[in-house]
């Protein structure tokens, strides 16, 4: 099997930038410009950005998004042959969810791809868990993971469950391979 | 003493007075926020803010992986018209939309000259 393309997308502050950066085994090619709104960050994602990773020989190529609404254009763009999506949520910001779901729908209803959740800074003491986004985005457990965009295991994981639902979902593939 | 924002609408209206062909012009933020624009049609100046953002942060990371030094403009062409991308200092984007079959070295000439003004605005 070829190279396979994913997408990251999510709310602004998310993590989807760290995401990429903390998983790519190749220099990220990231497009940040100084935020001229109060995102409580310096440097937002206007185009994409794009990394690789190798995992267990499957060549992965990750595709995060911008988040901002106005770049929704840069969703459509970059869904375009996307086998899979991870949609990023911030824990501690639970006032971003109705953005995030906005989000989901809009990439999954033009491009109906696999996807998970990723709820991350589960470093946080105050953080909602996995179980807890999972109710609220009326979502199967296992479809929901908790990370740290930080850490590379707990990132891992969250693409090793992403790629998990595809083979599941794709029973002849499956049974082929 | 005037506004930016006048300031910056001016430099659009005279851009627009010495190259009457174009269609339109924009000043945006570089991440994707309209600050001034003279569109005359019904163009959304939102969306092509954030357009003209994404592209330059694309450009600027091209001429970075090429190492051909820091991004001047960039175009987009198509069979009824140009749009043009410059860069305005490190916080904005100008983008200039110019119908088929038109002057570009003028063009060029005056847009890199409000480019250069608008820089110095912001």
């Amino acid at each position: 099997m070829g190279p396979m393309k994913l997408v990251i997308s999510g709310p602004v502050g998310a993590g989807k930038t760290t995401f990429v950066q903390t998983l790519s085994e190749t220099e990220v090619v990231a497009t940040e410009a100084e935020a001229s709104e109060d995102i409580g960050k310096k440097y937002t994602t206007v185009a994409f950005d794009f990394g690789t990773i190798n995992l267990d020989g499957q060549e992965l190529l990750l595709y995060g998004t911008p988040g901002q609404d106005r770049f929704d254009f840069m969703w459509d763009v970059l869904c375009e042959g996307a086998l899979g999506l991870t949609l990023l949520v911030a824990g501690d910001k639970p006032e971003d969810f109705p953005h995030a779901r906005n989000i989901l729908e809009f990439i999954t209803s033009r491009n109906p791809v696999p996807f998970v959740v990723g709820v991350t800074r589960q470093d946080l003491p105050k953080v909602w868990t996995p179980e807890d986004v999972a109710s609220y985005f009326d979502l199967p457990s296992e479809q929901v993971c908790g990370l740290n965009a930080t850490d590379n295991d707990s990132s891992r994981k969250v693409l090793i469950r992403l790629l998990e639902l595809q083979l599941s979902e794709q029973p002849a593939a499956a049974a082929g391979a | 003493m005037t506004s930016k924002q006048e300031q910056l609408e001016r430099t659009l209206r005279d851009l627009r007075s010495t190259v009457p062909d174009v269609r339109g012009a924009m000043i945006a933020s570089v991440d994707g926020l309209p600050i001034a624009q003279t569109f005359a049609d019904n163009t959304d100046a939102g969306r092509m803010a954030a357009m003209a953002a994404t592209a330059l942060g694309l450009g600027k990371r091209i001429n970075a992986t090429l190492d051909t030094g820091d991004l001047s403009e960039m175009s987009v062409s198509g069979s009824a018209g140009q749009v043009y991308i410059y860069a305005t200092g490190r916080k904005g984007v100008l983008a200039v939309v110019a119908p088929g079959g038109m002057n570009l070295g003028l063009l060029h000439m005056e847009a890199r000259d409000t480019a250069g003004r608008v820089a110095n605005i912001l």
